[in-house]
């Protein structure tokens, strides 16, 4: 059962309720939707704000699609139903120049982006966060599985009570002066509380099934996403193995991922055992426009970069420290031994145990190695050598 | 429910207390489809030519040159499918410059009035080589209000044979029109503009020159618009063309001396506000303002919080707001963001029925955009 007095409380905002407007970033889901009316239950003066962040009907290729999608529509809806002002917010320029872009780059530089923190990052937490301060707000609330704390004046966050939904992952930019403003009132809720409570406002989008996609890439075809936004840049290539013999041809390195398995276009090979006959993707080679290929030992990784890394925990005293580390939103987190630099920015990790299939771009996200749902922080991985590294015509 | 304070006339007017009762008595009437030829078609045909008559008589022109359409959009895009060559203006609606899909655009002064000069050398380069040219310019401008010099327009695109077309969605009920004073070819009008329903509209066309439709079907409007007729937006549409015919009030002086004391208020409380076409010829309803540090869709988000109901920009039906092409072509593209328009009723005589906007309630909306500047 919700208990609307502990999200009152959770919203850490002094007073009654009734004394502040509260702005939620509502992207026309199940989520967002239900933070809205919870807000709304607990007698908060909402104000719904969608961003608009590309056009929908050009994305999905699609004639007499909308612009902004359906998404836009269930958003008003709900605005609507729950008797809350609502707005769109045109941030179609911005988010072109700060995540598609970014988006397609890094993928041409070999890398597996998270557009999705990215957004975060620039879109939500920067120019509406603004808009949010502009309207008067006390807060902004987001339909994020996650928590914020204050312990005797300082903030934290913490991982989402539900396990299947945490998005800690793509949090982990968070600063202290955006975690000052932002409310997770959904971090202390189960996915099943959320659809009942949905379900219970009747709202149009109770049923509405979660989001899996990068939302501007359709039915996950990232690629061709990327070869739209960056026309002429992607080239076939050779597809070589650990001793520089050509196994195949392929269509441009951002079709694939280090670590990668399936579908990488070479068949069976003769007079190979079984145990080395299983291929991944070990190495983008960029210069040479080549994907290296090898077993799975190749993919081995110890110690990793981090770059631009964002803190939740005050450094002062510790720069050496073992966390736990997760380094895709999908897997368990691992240990390790952190060393961070003088400003905090950067930080070398080594792992326990190696890991296998780590992944440039992608965010590594640290957690306190005595309590996993505290988030200490977390950084961009920028160098993951593997046994690649030892390849001598890979480095020549 | 807060009391909102309504000022987005140039969006839509209220529907009028006459016209919402001549719904009803339509409604009562029976089941009208004005094709049959039975007692009820013959009681549709009458309301629609009455309807007919009124607006007729509201423009000064032949009745039997009215088509009625589903919308103003609706009548531009039915013209606009028969010409290849259209030379629109820099400032048009979204109606004329998305349809035309014209490249021929005339650029507007600072003033937001459109360039004559260029005008006529452009006519004169164009029709060397083409022969059939429509030149579409609007009377009156919905973001600024600015009235456009269409007797010029209309004088020297006839020096070219061009055909006229005029948008005068925003015209009408704010000024008078007269077509037998002017050689327009073609003229479309809105219904809802002026208190009638939404979903009506209007084209104007001067029966010499033959039109292809683009519905078509059961040969309604002539055969120029197929579809069985929107009745009950036909009646009020001339409905609201004979409150305006035989209102007393002829002017729009009281609307004018409202929208003065507004920008007055506001020039004193917020001297950094930037008002567009200042020095142009207006109509008395609209003012588009804009402060150089605020974006519009902020200013007017504020504002709705305040329970002020304005406009900003061209906004997608979406609700997203997008920079305004208007202020763009004026030479404030850096302010074509910030934009956001305040528009009165169109006449003192919808103004006396509202009743609504009371000079304090202006002194509190000056005060909130003055507001808007604060930290």
């Amino acid at each position: 059962m919700i208990n609307i007095n502990q999200i009152i409380k959770e919203m850490d905002l002094e007073g009654d309720p009734s004394n502040h407007r509260v702005v939620v970033a509502m992207s026309g889901g199940v989520d967002s939707s239900v933070t809205a009316a919870l807000l709304v239950e607990a007698g908060y003066e909402v104000v719904g704000l969608t961003m608009q962040l590309y056009d929908y009907g050009k994305a999905l290729q699609k004639k007499g699609a909308c612009c902004a999608g359906s998404d836009i529509n269930d958003a008003r809806l709900v605005s609507s139903k729950l008797g809350i002002p609502h707005y769109v917010l045109n941030y179609e320029s911005i988010f072109q120049d700060q995540v598609m872009n970014d988006f397609a780059d890094s993928y041409l530089r070999g890398e597996t982006p998270i557009p999705c923190v990215r957004c975060n990052q620039t879109v939500k937490f920067t120019d509406m966060y603004d808009r949010a301060k502009n309207l008067g707000a006390s807060a902004m609330a987001t339909g994020h599985y996650i928590r914020r704390k204050t312990k005797k004046g300082y903030l934290s966050l913490y991982t989402g009570v539900d396990p299947s939904k945490d998005q800690s992952y793509f949090l982990f930019a968070t600063t202290m002066k955006q975690l000052d403003f932002v409310r997770f009132p959904l971090g202390s809720l189960t996915k099943d509380e959320t659809r009942s409570v949905a379900k219970r406002h009747d709202l149009n989008v109770a049923n509405k099934p979660d989001s899996q996609d990068i939302c501007f890439v359709p039915e996950g075809k990232y690629a061709e996403v990327v070869r739209k936004l960056r026309p002429g840049s992607v080239e076939p290539g050779n597809i070589i193995d650990v001793n520089g013999n050509v196994l195949g041809k392929h269509n441009g390195i951002i079709d694939f991922t280090i670590g990668q398995r399936k579908g990488i276009g070479i068949g069976g090979r003769k007079g190979v055992d079984d145990n080395n006959s299983i291929l991944y993707v070990i190495a983008l080679d960029t210069k040479k426009n080549n994907v290296i290929v090898g077993p799975k030992e190749f993919l081995s990784c110890k110690k990793i970069k981090i770059s631009d890394c964002n803190w939740l925990i005050d450094l002062v005293n510790e720069k050496e420290f073992e966390v736990l580390v997760k380094l895709r939103n999908s897997s368990q987190p691992v240990i390790g031994t952190i060393k961070v630099n003088f400003d905090n920015s950067l930080v070398y990790l080594t792992f326990d145990e190696p890991q296998f299939g780590v992944s440039t771009g992608q965010a590594a996200v640290f957690y306190n190695i005595k309590d996993s749902s505290h988030i200490l922080g977390g950084g961009w991985i920028t160098e993951a050598p593997n046994k690649s590294a030892d390849i001598k015509f890979y480095n020549a | 429910m807060k009391k909102q304070i309504y000022l987005d006339y140039n969006a839509t007017v209220p529907l009028l207390k006459e016209v919402k009762e001549s719904l009803i008595d339509c409604m009562n009437v029976g089941p009208l489809n004005a094709s049959s030829i039975h007692y009820y078609g013959r009681k549709g045909k009458d309301i629609i030519d009455i309807a007919r008559t009124n607006i007729s008589k509201l423009i000064n022109t032949n009745k039997n040159n009215i088509i009625f359409t589903g919308s103003a959009t609706e009548a531009i895009n039915l013209l606009f499918s028969n010409f290849e060559t259209i030379v629109v203006s820099s400032v048009e609606h979204f109606a004329v410059l998305s349809s035309s899909k014209s490249d021929h655009i005339i650029p507007v002064n600072q003033d937001g009035v459109v360039d004559l000069s260029y005008l006529e050398l452009y006519l004169k380069k164009l029709v060397k080589n083409n022969k059939k040219i429509l030149v579409s310019v609007m009377w009156v401008n919905n973001e600024t209000g600015i009235i456009q010099p269409i007797e010029h327009v209309v004088e020297i695109a006839k020096k070219f044979g061009c055909l006229v077309h005029c948008d005068a969605a925003q015209a009408l009920g704010k000024i008078k029109i007269n077509l037998e004073e002017i050689e327009l070819d073609f003229l479309t009008l809105s219904g809802h503009k002026i208190g009638a329903p939404t979903g009506i509209g209007a084209l104007i066309y001067n029966d010499n020159i033959d039109l292809t439709p683009q519905i078509l079907g059961g040969g309604q409007e002539k055969g120029m618009r197929a579809g069985t007729e929107n009745i009950l937006g036909i009646r009020g549409f001339g409905e609201a063309a004979k409150f305006i015919i035989n209102s007393t009030e002829k002017n729009c002086s009281k609307v004018k001396s409202l929208r003065d004391y507004f920008q007055e208020k506001i020039k004193t409380s917020s001297p950094e506000t930037i008002f567009f076409g200042e020095k142009a010829n207006k109509v008395a309803n609209t003012i588009l303002m804009a402060l150089p540090k605020i974006p519009g869709d902020l200013a007017l988000m504020k504002l709705d919080l305040e329970s002020f109901s304005v406009s900003s920009g061209s906004a997608c039906s979406s609700g997203k707001v997008s920079k305004s092409h208007v202020v763009s072509a004026m030479g404030y593209d850096n302010l074509a963001s910030n934009s956001v328009r305040f528009s009165f009723p169109p006449n003192d005589a919808i103004l006396n029925l509202e009743n609504l906007i009371t000079r304090k309630e202006l002194d509190r909306l000056a005060q909130c955009w003055s507001n808007l500047q604060a930290k």
